[in-house]
């Protein structure tokens, strides 16, 4: 193959670059080699399409550096084609004259800006443009735009090529036409793309860029809150199982989800609306002469989001089993849950009903090998493992966590084998099933890197926007919140 | 006192022997209801004290511990258990007199004198309930009429009767009715609520008797489950040494391959145990296994004849009476031993090479377990029994094995069974001199060294034949089967 004349690399080094003070993207960390293809993907509203942009100098550096951005840079983007449209216009009304202005042609849009003709005469033939070319670039449709878009783009000889959704709403036809040009130049010119769909991502992409929602402090002086971004991490696409975790994330974070029904025929007995789930009363705990938790007090009203901080061996974990009746000494407290007072002849399983509890501890528990599906379903019986014959409804409901989870097609493998990330993300799932009044949610994210944090705060975050189910988040960093707490018990070493 | 068993008349014993039944879901239907209110009063805070009174608890009933004065002064590890769970712990004579249900739950070798303590201050009317038959049957011990009597006998370590609990299910578990003491005829649903309590009810529970109890229950500890495990791994051991194998690697396959190998028991039987060898080396452990029966069948027969007898009960008093000095001397001779003093090694051994390496050792665990349950049904008790007291047990006799040698088992494990385990070691590691000699590496720490793993078909057919029709593999079927979809599981 002949050795191609390529550019150096592109480098961005923790830079911060802002657009216009409504957004910024952050902490971004970033290295394009020159062989690379990458996909710009990530939450909605962190920042994609500015992180292209600014691949082409869009935006304001205010800090760090960035490096290595090539001169001619072939951009296609919404915004692009909606500014090149307004200049269109703006010429318009420049133009006072007696004769009505018919506008640029699409013929002159096309040729006067593109080095390559030959290559821009072909695709305008293959993009089924050529009726169009006498005609104004501003009377086009949208689609039509589009295409004459991707066609100065593409012919321009860039150095980089950004493109910016360019599947979006175009016929299969088409799609199919610029995906195999696409492959054909994937050795000449380096490519990125934001795309949001991972089954739209060509074969030569080589690595994925993932975004996450970030709230950057104001600017000086202004209260208005600003949006952000930041890169929250990279995946190698020879990396087969981070790969596959992305998959995943992008699944629960762009489909609209809904969290499957509870099953009717395992419905929790009814409780009253004027108690409160949870009251604990000068609660305390002492091992020996160790005193764990001194006279709390807490009160969890239905509806209410919770978070428990607290450095470790503050007792965040003690005060959870008083509630789910795990720890002995909830025989010895003055505890009211879910309409028991503790100590007068309730199991502990008339009030697990009405919990589901997610943990490492738990996780652990779950070394011996029993399939996802079955793990999911233990969920209705409270139990870990599956010992009473499950309803083929169940399993029904079982199936559509493991489709929310994007896990659908691993329904018969067992648990042990899954990443940490996927046991964690299956037993939020085993803890939702029966739509729990109250969902406790110990150190969720303890262990699990970026990404799978970002998967399991993903689906916390579904759960709580649903009003069902009290989400009481144990975690023992207090900056770590989720939007939709607004509780906070922090609990202080005693001891 | 004599031994209650043999004041019966042979139709009587073998009525007795022979009461075993698998019980139906629905006969626990009414769940804790018969103790709902009730006070249990459980005397000693040890591995069953503590942990079936913890499940009692959280299954809603009312339970505290009656401890003697010297642990309750002392603040002795059980006043610990009880007190740091938040019981209300007492004196007998704060305690018993208060109580509907005494749960007897001390060292067996004290019943005599625990029960003829509590038995003056029990209300009339009152329930006593055991965990093993033993006081009852070998000991004749004779309770006030008024009194009912019951046993609840969970088939595990007191630690995996909490924990089975804890992940909402339980142990199998063997209930039975003292006739002689059972005057308000309220004994069954009693011993059924408790089962419940203890969540035994979901694993299964087998409605016996307590002599069938007792006979199975010593036969099962003393050979398959804790005799032939503790003999087995200091045979093989010392083997392996004697072959120049690595005393870490070796140490390491012993400590946790019994684990290993009989998770496969647990799940399959012994068939499933034998099919996870290669044709070559499963041929190999059932031939073993085969010499082995023919080597052990006479020492079997002698301790299932000793139980039967009362010679064991009374020898063992008999040590009882002495200071345990025979006990106390094989304890100590067993912490000597080269195995117990070897740590396992930093060695990766994966699963399967427990089986390739350990072909010995599954061969040992068949030869014993299909003896015990031979022995033991020759003896008139019932398939189901000898099914939980053999084959059900072992893995979870390994698994103490796993976590720190035979010191773990012998220390989890009642006196009774720490005592038969011994007398049985005694005897059975002079009786496989002979066969040891000729055993090689490959078949305990390295593996088989063949070329390839041809076998003839019509022996692998025979031998395949022969694992599959052994009657411990058809209940075991069944019985495993009840579990639900526990299989995957247990
Ligand atoms: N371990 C098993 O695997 C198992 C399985 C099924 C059934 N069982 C049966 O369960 C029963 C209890 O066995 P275990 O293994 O749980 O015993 P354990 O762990 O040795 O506990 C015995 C408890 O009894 C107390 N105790 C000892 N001597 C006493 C005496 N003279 N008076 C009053 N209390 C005394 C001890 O407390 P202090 O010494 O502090 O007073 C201790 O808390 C036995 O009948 C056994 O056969 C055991
Ligand atoms: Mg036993």
């Amino acid at each position: 193959m002949v050795p191609s004349t390529r550019l150096a690399s592109i480098q961005l080094n923790n830079a911060t670059i802002s657009f216009e003070d409504r957004f910024t993207l952050s902490e971004l960390d970033w290295t394009i080699e020159p062989d690379q293809h990458w996909v710009i993907t990530g939450a909605n509203g962190s920042g994609k399409s500015a992180l292209a942009a600014a691949l082409a100098g869009i935006g304001k550096l205010e800090a760090g550096t960035v490096e290595g951005l090539p001169e001619r840079v072939g951009l296609v983007s919404f915004e692009a084609q909606a500014e090149l449209i307004a200049t269109e216009l703006k010429k318009d009304d420049a133009d006072i004259m007696d004769v009505v202005s018919l506008g640029t042609p699409v013929r002159e849009m096309i040729f006067e800006y593109c080095r390559d003709g030959e290559l821009a005469n072909d695709l305008v033939e293959k993009f089924g443009i050529t009726k169009l070319l006498d005609r104004a670039f501003r009377k086009l449709s949208t689609g039509e735009t589009r295409k004459v878009m991707l066609i100065r783009a593409l012919a321009n000889q860039p150095d980089l090529l950004i493109l910016d959704e360019p599947f979006d709403g175009l016929d299969v036809d088409t799609l199919a036409m610029l995906q195999a040009h696409l492959a054909a130049i994937v050795d000449h010119v380096p490519m990125v793309l934001v795309l949001n769909r991972f089954d739209e991502m060509p074969d030569f992409i080589t690595h994925v860029a993932y975004l996450d929602k970030d709230r950057p402090d104001p600017v000086k002086g202004s209260k208005k809150p600003r949006e952000g971004g930041r890169l929250a991490f990279t995946v190698d696409r020879q990396d087969e199982a981070a790969f596959n975790e992305l998959y995943q994330l992008l699944h629960l974070k762009t489909t609209d989800l809904r969290v499957p029904e509870a099953d009717p025929a395992s419905r929790l007995p009814a409780l009253d609306p004027s108690q409160p789930l949870v009251k604990l009363t000068q609660a305390t705990i002492r091992y020996g002469d160790t005193l764990i938790v001194d006279r709390l007090d807490w009160t969890i009203e239905r509806g209410q989001h919770w978070q428990l901080s607290g450095p470790n061996g503050s007792g965040k974990t003690c005060v959870l089993s008083l509630i789910t009746g795990d720890h002995p000494q909830c025989y010895t407290n003055d505890i009211f849950v879910f309409g028991f007072q503790r100590g007068n002849g309730e199991s502990i399983w008339q009030i697990k009903q009405f919990i589901g509890y997610v943990s490492t501890a738990l996780q652990w528990e779950y070394r011996v090998s029993t399939s996802c599906r079955n793990v999911i379903i233990s969920g209705f019986f409270d139990s870990i493992g599956v010992y009473t014959k499950s309803t083929d409804h169940q399993k029904k409901i079982a199936d559509q966590w493991l489709a929310l989870l994007g896990m659908q097609a691993r329904a018969d493998q067992p648990f042990n084998k899954l990443s940490y990330g996927d046991q964690r993300l299956l037993l939020i799932a085993r803890a939702m099933v029966k739509h729990p009044p109250l969902l406790i949610l110990d150190e969720p994210c303890l262990g699990l890197d970026d990404m799978n944090r970002q998967l399991v705060l993903a689906l916390i975050e579904k759960i709580c926007e649903g009003n069902e189910t009290t989400v009481l988040y144990v975690n023992h960093h207090t900056e770590d919140r989720i939007k939709e707490i607004d509780n906070h018990l922090t609990l202080d070493k005693n001891h | 006192m004599a031994n209650y068993f043999n004041t019966l008349a042979l139709r009587e014993q073998l009525e007795q022997l022979a009461k075993c039944r698998f019980m139906y879901s629905s006969e626990f239907d009414d769940g804790v209801e018969a103790l709902k209110g009730k006070k249990m009063v459980v005397i000693g805070c040890g591995a069953q004290g503590l942990n079936q009174g913890l499940n009692l608890r959280d299954s809603g009933l009312d339970v505290s511990y009656a401890l003697r004065p010297d642990a309750i002064a002392q603040k002795r590890q059980s006043w610990k258990n009880a007190t740091e769970n938040g019981f209300t712990v007492g004196t007998y004579e704060e305690l018993i007199p208060t109580a509907d249900v005494v749960l007897n739950l001390t060292p067996d070798k004290q019943h005599t004198a625990v029960v003829n303590a509590v038995m003056p201050l029990m209300k009339e009317g009152a329930c006593l309930s055991y965990s093993h038959g033993f006081n009852i049957v070998e000991e004749g011990m004779k309770v006030r009429d008024d009194l009912t009597v019951i046993m609840v006998a969970p088939k595990c370590p007191g630690s995996e009767v909490r924990a089975e609990y804890v992940r909402g299910f339980g142990v199998p578990t063997l209930i039975a009715v003292h006739e002689a003491n059972d005057p308000k005829g309220e004994g069954l649903a009693l011993a059924k609520a408790y089962a419940v309590g203890t969540g035994g009810h979901k694993a299964g529970v087998l409605m016996s008797s307590f002599i069938a109890e007792v006979k199975s229950d010593l036969m099962g500890e003393q050979t398959i489950l804790c005799g032939m495990l503790q003999t087995g791994s200091i045979l093989c051991f010392d083997k392996m040494i004697e072959e120049g194998i690595e005393p870490g690697y070796a140490s390491k396959l012993i400590q946790y391959g019994w684990e290993n190998i009989t998770e496969a028991l647990k799940y399959g039987g012994v068939t499933n145990m034998l099919d996870r060898l290669s044709n070559p080396a499963k041929i190999k452990a059932f031939d073993l296994a085969e010499e082995l029966k023919d080597i052990m069948r006479p020492l079997y027969n002698k301790h299932q004849d000793d139980i039967m007898s009362g010679h064991f009960s009374r020898t063992m008093m008999d040590d009882w009476a002495n200071d345990d000095a025979n006990l106390l001397k094989w304890r100590a001779e067993t912490a000597e031993t080269n195995f117990e003093k070897t740590p396992a090694g930093e060695v990766e051994i994966s699963e399967q090479e427990y089986f390739d390496n350990g072909i010995l050792m599954v061969a040992m665990v068949k030869a014993g377990v299909e003896l015990a349950f031979e022995t033991m049904t020759a003896a008139g008790i019932i398939a189901e029994s000898a099914y939980y007291e053999s084959l059900h047990e072992t893995p979870l006799i390994a698994n103490t094995i796993a976590r720190k040698k035979l010191y773990e088992m012998n220390a989890t494990i009642s006196d009774t069974a720490e005592y038969g385990c011994y007398l049985y070691n005694h005897a059975c590691v002079p009786l496989l001199a002979d066969f040891m000699k000729d055993i090689k590496s490959d078949v305990i720490g390295k593996g088989l060294n063949v070329d390839d793993n041809g076998v003839d078909n019509a022996r692998l057919i025979e031998v395949n034949d022969a694992l599959r029709a052994h009657p411990v593999e058809a209940v075991g079927a069944v019985l495993r089967g009840h579990m639900a979809d526990m299989k995957k599981i247990v």
